[in-house]
């Protein structure tokens, strides 16, 4: 069967909503639909913005105060368990899987013109991104210790995703304004 | 590598987003291929080659910094 047809096949059996996009049977690309992109950044920017407040903040409302299921639990002050319940505050684990969902949703998203040079600029951003992604992270486990190194790790865990997606805009930009210099004819 | 896209467009009359509609490509990557930015894939190479009704080895050439 084609390859093709049989992403077809698969995607009509399953519930997913979210459509990953087989252009065709040489390039076969893991992104989703060009109509998400806007949608993630209606999530992403709002969601970045709370979620640095919250961390310089510390802002743990009441109201998300809960009690949650978890796995190798070591309660400062409280007993080790391998599963169980314990308090905690939910506001971070929310904002942290919005912002990594609408962020992959930006980043991932097909351009409406997307072809063969918007993928190779994608790919050579995601290189570019996950270079610097662990440069920054040799240089914070070389001269950085203790808290400060704690918030580092803390950023880091989404910095891939801002550096990709900053680098492959930038990019994608670039490339439009340069087509759009040129002759019109 | 050097191309001949832009004088045969021209012999053709299609501006860029015509022979942009018909490889199925972007206009951005016709210019680029256009300014040498840009070296396409076997498949753009050959439906290129397909509009122009020429051979793909008439379309592009090596330079001699391809060799190095």
């Amino acid at each position: 069967m084609d390859y093709h047809l049989k992403s077809k096949v698969y995607l009509s059996k399953s519930k997913i909503n979210f459509t990953f996009e087989q252009i065709n049977i040489m390039n076969t690309r893991y992104l989703f639909n060009a109509k998400y992109r806007q949608f993630g950044w209606m999530v992403f920017v709002p969601a970045t913005i709370l979620g640095i407040l919250t961390l310089i903040l510390e802002w743990e409302p009441a109201l998300l105060d809960v009690k949650v299921l978890g796995f190798f639990i070591d309660e400062v002050f409280g007993v080790e368990k391998l599963v169980g319940f314990t308090e905690n505050n939910i506001l971070n684990e929310i904002l942290g899987i919005l912002v990594i969902l609408s962020g992959l949703l930006v980043a991932f998203s097909r351009e409406r013109d997307e072809d063969e040079l918007i993928t190779k600029i994608r790919l050579e951003s995601l290189v570019w991104a996950t270079y610097w992604n662990y440069g920054i992270l040799i240089l914070a486990f070389l001269f950085l210790y203790d808290l400060t190194f704690y918030w580092v790790m803390v950023f880091n865990m989404f910095t891939i995703l801002y550096l990709f997606i900053i680098r492959f805009t930038l990019a994608i930009r670039k490339l439009k304004a340069s087509a759009s210099h040129e002759e019109h004819d | 590598m050097k191309n001949t896209i832009k004088v045969n467009r021209a012999r053709l009359g299609l501006t860029q987003a015509d022979l942009a509609v018909k490889v199925q490509v972007s206009r951005q990557t016709i210019n680029a291929m256009e300014l040498g930015k840009y070296a396409p894939s076997t498949i753009l190479s050959l439906k290129l080659s397909e509009v122009f009704g020429l051979a793909v080895n008439e379309l592009f050439m090596l330079e001699e910094g391809d060799w190095s």
